[in-house]
């Protein structure tokens, strides 16, 4: 028993050592960033008016005026004691602040992943017909949707659907756990132009895979069988493409933080994109210092995942 | 083979493919080397050439007005003329103008960050898969890292300390595609530093650099041309966002994304002023994406053959 989980054990462990290593590695960057200001960090957030000793104060509050590894020593041992300061200028803290704001968008995201899930069966049914017109017609839609970033399809969308047909607010919020139907009402149009780009991803990468998948032997002796391809595309085509799938959506987590800076901004919806957007415009150093850690260590651990989930879909994959 | 083209019965009668279409129109493109392609890849291949050149001489394009100055009325509606063709800004600018001319941005921005990144990717990516050992490890830690941000924050975050500034945009996310580069070039040599030409070029008594230089990095430019377009199309929609986020290209400067941002404003009684930037983003990005997908099918074609 101990055995068998050994490989995991040791690959799981690898990957954490990975991922401790970038996870350091970035965010020393991230601490080292605040040397390249102009004059000094304390200059750059409190403007060309502030008097030298406002500016020393401020450098020696936050250590700015500290080499930069001792900074980040102290930020780390900060962040280990689970206390990142507070933000510059609304003073809440800091670490408070970064995972409610984080919640909207994991919320956003979630919702926007199960969305782009529709993308397999209709990958299903188009790789089982290949070459008809359905077919051709969905492969030319997700590759023009492919195409359009995500900032053009918020503007589009928010034209037809807030302004043209008034199905939805274009902007506002209520928080889901005050008011989750409000709250629906008002992510449906952000999850909307998220998921839009995923789903074609999703879609297209989906397709390909059932369609190599459906041309092995063991689907013709299936079919020969007399087995509906409904059971043959769920129980047979499905877990072989599982890995590629699995790859798509822990990218799209990856795309989707990025991609939530333009829609949230778009939506004032107050999710991590919008905070760090508005904390670039108040150039709050210690706050964009921590939405870029707190990502990170999102990647790394959904990246873990993924690579956890191909051992579990495909046992003939090393774990080393 | 007989050239279509210059049979004068071709008529595209109802049967006819757009392929034939396209030969018949542009008998030239049969000289084009672009194996099996589709006309579809066909004409996004001649959509690049034509934004490469746009990109190149739009200075010298004749008629065409500034594209900081002023042209008509605020807000003009699009009307068949060179300079009115998408109408005019909220200022009264040929959005015409802007749009050829933010083609220059793209393409410079596109150029710049591409050549950052192959040359340090190649580098990096060669110097690991040949040497391996600790220097591997190292190169695959910073690929990690830049994989495990997204390249908008990245560059967000140098806006946040130094402002925003097109150096500061080019040269991040150049450094953020350095990763994929270098993943392909390690590959590469990996694959192929025990095939028999290294082996015999060793034989040889040829120095590292030389096996590098000369035999194997000629075999590396197929799998990185691959890559290459769809990396761009990243490059183009990143900068495109931060343009559209107000962190971009600042102001005067023509760039879809600000273009597209400004359009919104007017949105709801002038939408048909957004179509031109939307048109010139979504066919450029999907020009590029086209291609990359021809390349990536090519060579797989290709090794799989040898």
């Amino acid at each position: 028993m101990l055995t068998n989980a050994m490989p995991y054990i040791r690959a799981i462990s690898t990957r954490l050592i990975t991922g401790i290593l970038v996870f350091l590695l970035v965010t020393f960057s991230a601490t080292a960033l605040s040397s390249l200001a102009p004059g000094s960090a304390a200059q750059l957030i409190l403007g060309d008016y502030a008097t030298p000793e406002q500016i020393a104060a401020l450098n020696t509050q936050y250590g700015y005026d500290l080499p930069v590894w001792q900074r980040y020593l102290s930020w780390l041992g900060d962040l280990l004691r689970g206390d990142l300061g507070v933000t510059l200028f609304s003073q809440q803290p800091i670490l408070g602040v970064v995972l409610e704001r984080a919640a909207v968008t994991f919320e956003i995201a979630f919702l926007a992943m199960a969305v782009s899930l529709i993308g397999i069966p209709v990958a299903m049914y188009t790789a089982s017909h290949p070459n008809k017109l359905t077919d051709k017609v969905m492969r030319s839609i997700s590759t023009v949707l492919l195409a359009v970033p995500t900032f053009v399809i918020v503007v589009l969308f928010s034209y037809l659907f807030a302004m043209v047909l008034r199905w939805f607010p274009a902007t506002g919020w209520a928080k889901l756990t005050e008011n989750p139907v409000a709250n629906l009402w008002y992510v449906a149009l952000p999850v909307l132009c998220l998921s839009l780009h995923q789903t074609a991803y999703l879609y297209r990468v989906a397709r390909n895979e059932f369609v190599t998948t459906l041309q092995e032997d063991y689907i013709a002796v299936a079919r020969a069988r007399g087995l509906p391809l409904s059971y043959i595309l769920f129980n047979h085509a499905l877990r072989p493409a599982m890995p590629q799938i699995l790859t798509v959506m822990g990218l799209s987590l990856t795309y989707m933080l990025a991609g939530s800076f333009v829609v949230e901004s778009y939506f004032a919806v107050p999710g991590i994109g919008w905070t760090i957007l508005s904390a670039v415009k108040s150039h709050d150093i210690p706050l964009v210092q921590a939405i870029l850690s707190l990502t990170v260590v999102i990647f790394v651990i959904v990246f873990m995942l993924v690579d956890l989930g191909y051992a579990l879909i495909d046992p003939r994959v090393k774990v080393s | 083979m007989t050239d279509i083209g210059n049979s004068p019965a071709f008529k595209p009668g109802p049967n006819a493919k757009l392929g034939d279409i396209v030969r018949h129109a542009m008998p030239w493109s049969s000289k084009m080397k672009l194996p099996g392609a589709t006309p579809f890849e066909f004409l996004a291949a001649i959509f690049l050439v034509l934004l490469v050149l746009v990109a190149l001489f739009v200075d010298f394009i004749p008629g065409l007005v500034s594209p900081k100055l002023p042209y008509g009325d605020f807000s003009q509606l699009p009307e068949w003329s060179l300079n009115g063709l998408f109408g005019t800004d909220d200022i009264g600018r040929s959005i015409f103008s802007r749009v050829l001319y933010g083609a220059r941005t793209s393409m410079m921005i596109v150029a710049v960050s591409t050549t950052i990144a192959l040359v340090s990717g190649l580098l990096l990516g060669m110097l690991a898969g040949y040497y391996r050992g600790i220097f591997e490890r190292a190169v695959d830690l910073f690929a990690n890292a830049l994989a495990a941000m997204p390249s908008t924050l990245v560059v967000l975050a140098f806006v946040a300390v130094t402002g925003p500034s097109v150096v500061t945009i080019i040269v991040v996310l150049g450094i953020f595609d350095i990763g994929t580069y270098a993943r392909v070039a390690k590959a590469g040599v990996i694959s192929q530093s025990n095939r028999d030409y290294v082996l015999a070029a060793r034989a040889m008594g040829a120095t590292d650099s030389r096996v590098l230089l000369k035999e194997i990095l000629p075999n590396l430019i197929p799998a990185l041309t691959a890559v290459m377009p769809t990396l761009m199309a990243g490059l183009i929609i990143t900068e495109g966002s931060l343009s559209f986020l107000g962190y971009g290209i600042p102001a005067p400067a023509p760039s879809w994304g600000g273009m597209i941002a400004s359009s919104t404003d007017l949105l709801s009684r002038f939408p048909v002023l957004i179509v031109g930037p939307i048109l010139a983003i979504v066919l450029t990005v999907y020009a590029f994406n086209t291609i990359g997908d021809y390349l990536a099918q090519r060579l797989n074609n290709r090794e799989r053959e040898s």
